[in-house]
C-alpha cells in the first residue's frame, strides 16, 4: 500500500517529522510511506486561487494516488498549525482530494499532551464537507514528551509507544482497504427507455426527453420551439453535452443562466430516477473533461474583439474577410449579446425597393412637417443637408400630387431623422445632437451594412418594409426568420468558417497597455477560472452599453427624472458597462453618458421584448390602467416612456384579431401558452376584456370607439397620432400588459468615423477601436429604433478594417501557447 | 473607548469586514473602533533570529495600546482560516498582547450557521495559557446568510440582528471597563516575561 504522510507544520525541527520517518522506516516492508512538507506551501487565499501552482498541485495528485494519507500534526495554541490548515483550505477550496480517503491522525508534542486538542480539532476539520475524508475513528496516537521519545538513531524508544503505533497502522491498514471500497464508482443499470421531464425554459416549462440504454445516458433532447433563440440554447446544448460527454451530473452550471442549467440537471436526474438508478452516483462521477481546467492560456493574433454580439462578429468578420486572425473574446456562454433580442429589422434607406410600396396614411403629413422646420432650428452642420433633404421633399410631392403615393426614402432623409430624433435636452439644461461625422457614416453607409450580410448569408424579406418601434419611417430590411437572431447565425458560421476563434465565458479583466499607451492585447479570466491572456495588434471595444447596470445608469443619468432601483431591461443581464470601464483605464474620453432610452413597450415583469403582442406602432393602441389613451403612439420612444412613467407605468397594448396578425414576434401557439398563463388577455368583447384587465368596460369600450373613428378620418384630434392601419374591430380582442424599461444607453466611448477611440484631448489611443453600443455621440439623446443594427454593423465593419489598415503590417499567424 | 477590530480573513471580498466596518460606524459615539487588516502579516514561520516580521510588532503594539479587541472571523473547513490562525501564532510567540486582553467575537458566514463551530474553536485557542485572552462570555454573534445582511450604504439590515448586536456590544463595554480594573489591580506579568517557544508553550503554557 502506498501512504501520503503529511508533516503538519513549517518548523526546522519538529517530532512530527521524526515520527513520520520513524513510521516510514519501521513500517517500510508493511507499505510505502512518502512524506510531503508544509514549506513552500503558500498562505490560502480565496482571492489569490494558486490551486494551480506545482506546489498545490503535487499535494493534489499525490494524494489523489494514494491508499491513505496519514496527518501528523503539532499542537498549536490548542489547535493545528496555521500551515497545516492552510494546505487544508487549499485541498477543499477548487481541488477536493481528501474526498472519502482514509485518513489517519497522530501527533507528537513536547509536553504530556500530546497534541490532544489539535487532533480533536482536526477531526472536526477534515469532516467538513469540503474536506469530506474518512477518518479513522479511535486509535488516538499521542506522542507526549516527544523530546525523550527518540533515540540519537530517530528511534521511538518505548517498547509499549511502538507496539501501541503498530496497532494503530495495522489498524489503519485493514481501515483503508474497506474505506477505499466507499471510492469504488458505483455502477448503474437504467431501465432502458425514452422517459419524458421537463427542463425550465423562459415562458414556463420546456418538455425534454431523455433516452437511457442499460449502462448510458444515450441523449437528451430539450424542446425549445417555445423559446426565444439564442438567450438559452448554450445551456441547452452545452449541459447536454457535456452529461453524455462525461456520462455525469457533475455538470458546471453556467453563470447568468443558472435556474435553467439546474434545471436541465434536474430533468436528468429525474429521468435517471424513472429509469430505477440513483442520480447521486452520476453526480460523484468527474467532470466531462472539456469542462476541466487545463491551465492558464495566452495567445496571440492579429485583432481581438471583446464582445460577441453583433458589432463583434461584424468587425470579426471584416478582419476575418481580410485575411487576418481573429480572437472575439465574450463574457457569457452565449454569443449574440443584445442582438439576439432585437425584434430585426435594421434601418437602411433603399429608395429603389421602398418605392414599390404604397405610402401609407399620415406619411405625407410626417414628410411636410419635417420639411416646414425652421432653418434656424437645425444645427450649422446639418444645414447643407437639411436644404437638400427639403428639396427632396419638394420634388416628392410634385411627383406624387397626381395621387400616385409611394414609400418615399432617402439615406438624407434617413439622416435628418437620426438627427432630429436624436436632439435632446436634460434636466440640467445641457442639448445635445448627433455628431454629424458620425450620423453621416451610419447613414450613407446603412445600406452597403445590408449588402454586406447578404453577402455573409442573412436573407432579408423584401416582401414587407416594416417601422420597428421608435423607427419614425418603415425603412426596417427584415430578416425572413429568427429575428436578431438571423444576423447572429449568420456571422457566427461565417467567423468560425474563416478560423475566426471565439472564447466564451471569459470577462475580460484589463487592457495591456505598453509604456508608450498602446493597447496591446487583454487579460481575461476563464470559466474555471484560469487566466487567459491575448496578445494583439488591435483590440476592438465591442462589449454594448450598461443597460443592465443600475448603478451605472443612475451614477450618470441627467436625463430622466429618476431611474428606480428596480427597474427592468430588456437588454441581456451581460450589458454592464464593462467595454466603457475598460476603455477608460486606457485614457479615453465619454460622451453622452447622461442620455439613456426606455423601451415603453416592454414586458412588466421580466423587461423582455418577445412577450405579448408586439405589432407595428400604427397599429398601437394604448390605455392606461383606467382604459384611457394618454399618448400618442406614434411617438418616439422616450414621448411614450414619459408619458408611461406619468401614468403610473403600467399600460396595455390593445389589439384585435387583424391586428395579431401583424405581431412580428409570436405565433399562436405562443400566444396561446400566454393566455394560459394570465401574461396576456383575450376576450371575445371588448367588455369582457376590460373584466379581465380591471378596467371599466364603458371607458375601454369609448376608447376603442372613438380611436376607430380616428384611423377612419386618417386624424387623431385628441394626441395627434398620424399613422394609422387597422382598426379595433375584429373578435377576439387582446391586452398586451406592458410597462418601461431600460433598452439603450446612447452615451459611450468617443470614437471618430474610423472607431478609434479618442482621448480626453481628442488624440487617437493607438491599438484601441470601439464601435456598437459601447461608443457614444452618434444617436446622442435617442436612438431610433432600427438605428441599432444599422450603427453595429456598419460600424463594426469598419472598426475591423480600420485595424487592420492601421497595422497592416501585421501578419503573424495564430499561435497557440500553454 | 479604544478597540481594535480585527478582519479574520485576508480574501478581498468578506462580509466579515462588511460586519466590522458597520459596527465602527454604528457604534462610533460609544467607542473608537479601528480595523486592522491582516493580509499584509507573513504566514507564521518560526523566525531563526526570534524577531518577528514589523508588520507583527505593529499589530501587537496597536492591540497593547486598545482597551479591547474584536475578531470578526469566517468558517472555513469547520474553523477559523489558517491567515487568522497564523496571526494568532505570531501573537502567541511576540510580546502576547492578547494577554488579560478582553475580546469579544463575532463572526458572518454566507450560510445559515453564521461561523458557529469556528468562533467555538477560536474561543478554545484564546484560551491557551500563552494567550489567555478574556473572551467575553456566554455570548455569541452568528451571522448567517451575510451575502443580504448589508444595504448598499453597508447598513445591517436584519432588524434581529442589529438588536442582537447592540446589546452583545453594551455588555462589551461593561465587561472590558469592568476586565481592564480587575487586571489593573491584579496584574499577572508570568508569561509576558516569558522569552517564547512552541516547546515552552506545550508544557502547560510555561507555568512552572
Amino acid at each position: 500500500m502506498k501512504f501520503i504522510g503529511i508533516v503538519g507544520t513549517n518548523a526546522k525541527k519538529s517530532y512530527n517529522r521524526q515520527l513520520l520517518a520513524f513510521m516510514q522506516s519501521h513500517f517500510s516492508a508493511k507499505a510505502e510511506i512518502e512524506i510531503l512538507e508544509l514549506k513552500d506551501v503558500p498562505m490560502f487565499n480565496e482571492s489569490e486561487d494558486q490551486s494551480q501552482t506545482p506546489v498545490i498541485q503535487n499535494f493534489n495528485t499525490k494524494i489523489i494516488e494514494a491508499d491513505g494519507v496519514i496527518i501528523a500534526t503539532p499542537e498549536h495554541n490548542h489547535s493545528i498549525p496555521s500551515a497545516l490548515k492552510s494546505i487544508l483550505e487549499w485541498l477543499s477550496y477548487n481541488l477536493h482530494p481528501l474526498d472519502g480517503k482514509p485518513l489517519m491522525i497522530v501527533g507528537a508534542a513536547y509536553d504530556v499532551q500530546g497534541s490532544s486538542r489539535a487532533q480533536l480539532h482536526l477531526r472536526q476539520i477534515l469532516d467538513a464537507p469540503g474536506v469530506n475524508a474518512s477518518v479513522m475513528p479511535g486509535y488516538e496516537f499521542l506522542l507526549g514528551r516527544a523530546h525523550e521519545a527518540f533515540d540519537d538513531a530517530g528511534n521511538i524508544q518505548s517498547e509499549r509507544t511502538v507496539d501501541f503505533l503498530e496497532s494503530c497502522f495495522y489498524r489503519f491498514m485493514r481501515f483503508a482497504r474497506v474505506a477505499n471500497l466507499l471510492n469504488v464508482p458505483e455502477e448503474v443499470a437504467f431501465e432502458p427507455g425514452t422517459y419524458s421531464v421537463t427542463a425550465p425554459g423562459h415562458n414556463g416549462d420546456l418538455p425534454m426527453t431523455v433516452e437511457l440504454s442499460s449502462t448510458r445516458i444515450e441523449k437528451i433532447d430539450i424542446d425549445t420551439s417555445g423559446e426565444s433563440q439564442g438567450i438559452a440554447d448554450v445551456v441547452f446544448t452545452r449541459i447536454p453535452t457535456q452529461i453524455i460527454e462525461g456520462q455525469t451530473l457533475n455538470v458546471d452550471i453556467l453563470s447568468g443562466a443558472s435556474v435553467t442549467s439546474s434545471g436541465v440537471i434536474d430533468g436528468v436526474s429525474k429521468a435517471v430516477k424513472m429509469a430505477g438508478a440513483n442520480p447521486d452516483v452520476l453526480k460523484k462521477r468527474p467532470k466531462a473533461d472539456s469542462a476541466i481546467n487545463h491551465g492558464d492560456e495566452e495567445y496571440e493574433t492579429d485583432v481581438i474583439v471583446v464582445g460577441a454580439g453583433g458589432a463583434g462578429l461584424a468587425a470579426a468578420a471584416s478582419v476575418l474577410q481580410q485575411g487576418k486572425n481573429v480572437i472575439i473574446v465574450e463574457k457569457f456562454p452565449a454569443i449574440g449579446g443584445n442582438t439576439v433580442r432585437t425584434g430585426g429589422p435594421m434601418n437602411a434607406a433603399d429608395p429603389q425597393w421602398q418605392r414599390k410600396f404604397a405610402a401609407i396614411p399620415g406619411e405625407g403629413h410626417t414628410l411636410q412637417e419635417l420639411a416646414a422646420i425652421a432653418e434656424e432650428q437645425v444645427d450649422a452642420e446639418y444645414l447643407a443637408d437639411f436644404r437638400i433633404f427639403k428639396q427632396q421633399v419638394a420634388d416628392y410631392l410634385d411627383e406624387t400630387k397626381n395621387g400616385k403615393e409611394f414609400l418615399f426614402d432617402s439615406a438624407i432623409f434617413h439622416r435628418m431623422q437620426t438627427y432630429f430624433g436624436g436632439k435632446r435636452t436634460d434636466l440640467r439644461g445641457n442639448a445635445i445632437h448627433g455628431q454629424y461625422d458620425l450620423v453621416k457614416v451610419l447613414t450613407d453607409r446603412a445600406l452597403e451594412s445590408v449588402k454586406w450580410l447578404e453577402e455573409l448569408g442573412v436573407e432579408f424579406d423584401y416582401n414587407d418594409v416594416t417601422m420597428p418601434v421608435g423607427a419614425l419611417w418603415r425603412r426596417g430590411h427584415k430578416p425572413v426568420k429568427h429575428e436578431g437572431y438571423a444576423f447572429v447565425a449568420a456571422l457566427e458560421q461565417f467567423v468560425r468558417g474563416s478560423g475566426g476563434r471565439i472564447i466564451t465565458d471569459t470577462p475580460v479583466e484589463r487592457l495591456i497597455i505598453e509604456a508608450d499607451g498602446r493597447v496591446s492585447g487583454i487579460v481575461g479570466t476563464g470559466v474555471a477560472g484560469q487566466t487567459v491572456t491575448v496578445h494583439a495588434k488591435a483590440v476592438v471595444l465591442a462589449s454594448g452599453g450598461f443597460g443592465a447596470n443600475t448603478k451605472m445608469l443612475k451614477q450618470y443619468n441627467t436625463f430622466w427624472s429618476e431611474i428606480d432601483d428596480e427597474i427592468k431591461t430588456s437588454n441581456s443581464p451581460a450589458i454592464t458597462g464593462d467595454g466603457i470601464r475598460l476603455g477608460q483605464s486606457a485614457g479615453a474620453d465619454l460622451v453622452g453618458m447622461g442620455f439613456s432610452q426606455m423601451m415603453p413597450v416592454s414586458d412588466p415583469q421580466t423587461g423582455a421584448l418577445f412577450s405579448g403582442l408586439q405589432v407595428p406602432p400604427q397599429n398601437f393602441v394604448m390605455v392606461n390602467t383606467q382604459g384611457k389613451r394618454f399618448v400618442n403612439e406614434y411617438g418616439s420612444r422616450d414621448q411614450l416612456s414619459i408619458a408611461a412613467i406619468d401614468n403610473g407605468g403600467l399600460f396595455y397594448l390593445i389589439a384585435d384579431d387583424k391586428i395579431k396578425e401583424t405581431a412580428y414576434n409570436t405565433n399562436q401557439d405562443k400566444i396561446d401558452k400566454q393566455v394560459a398563463k394570465g401574461t396576456l388577455f383575450r376576450a371575445d368583447t371588448l367588455e369582457e376584456l376590460a373584466r379581465q384587465i380591471g378596467v371599466e368596460p364603458a371607458t375601454l369600450v369609448d376608447t376603442i370607439a372613438k380611436y376607430n373613428s380616428y384611423v377612419d378620418q386618417g386624424h387623431d384630434p385628441e394626441f395627434g397620432k398620424s399613422a394609422f392601419d387597422l382598426k379595433v374591430a375584429t373578435a377576439p380582442f387582446y391586452a398586451t400588459p406592458r410597462k418601461p424599461a431600460v433598452h439603450h444607453t446612447m452615451g459611450g466611448l468617443k470614437i471618430d468615423t474610423q472607431t478609434h477611440v479618442l482621448n480626453e484631448s481628442g488624440q487617437i489611443i493607438p491599438g484601441l477601436y470601439a464601435a456598437g453600443e459601447v461608443a457614444g455621440g452618434i444617436h446622442a439623446g435617442n436612438r431610433l429604433g432600427g438605428n441599432s443594427l444599422t450603427d453595429i454593423f456598419t460600424f463594426g465593419r469598419i472598426a475591423g478594417s480600420t485595424a487592420i489598415a492601421d497595422h497592416a503590417s501585421a501578419a503573424d499567424g495564430l499561435t497557440v501557447r500553454r | 473607548m479604544k478597540l481594535i477590530a480585527i478582519v479574520g480573513t485576508n480574501s478581498n471580498t468578506s462580509t466579515n469586514r462588511k460586519l466590522l466596518q458597520f459596527m465602527s460606524k454604528h457604534f462610533s459615539a460609544r467607542a473608537e473602533i479601528e480595523i486592522c487588516e491582516i493580509k499584509q502579516i507573513p504566514a507564521f514561520d518560526e523566525p531563526e533570529d526570534k524577531y518577528a516580521p514589523k508588520e507583527v510588532q505593529e499589530l501587537c503594539e496597536r492591540i497593547a495600546a486598545a482597551d479591547g479587541v474584536i475578531f470578526s472571523t469566517p468558517e472555513y473547513d469547520h474553523t477559523i482560516p489558517a491567515a487568522l490562525k497564523s496571526v494568532i501564532e505570531w501573537i502567541s510567540y511576540t510580546t502576547r498582547p492578547l494577554i488579560n486582553k478582553p475580546v469579544l467575537i463575532v463572526g458572518a458566514s454566507h450560510g445559515l450557521l453564521g461561523t458557529s463551530r469556528a468562533q467555538t474553536h477560536l474561543r478554545q485557542i484564546l484560551d491557551a495559557p500563552e494567550l489567555k485572552a478574556r473572551v467575553l462570555p456566554s455570548s455569541e454573534f452568528l451571522l448567517g446568510h451575510s451575502l443580504n445582511a448589508f444595504d448598499e450604504e453597508g447598513n445591517l439590515v436584519y432588524a434581529d440582528k442589529l438588536k442582537e448586536l447592540d446589546e452583545i456590544f453594551e455588555e462589551f463595554q461593561l465587561f472590558v471597563e469592568i476586565n481592564n480594573r480587575l487586571v489593573q489591580d491584579h496584574s499577572f506579568k508570568t508569561e509576558q516575561n516569558k522569552k517564547f517557544t512552541w516547546e515552552q508553550a506545550s508544557q502547560g503554557g510555561g507555568v512552572q
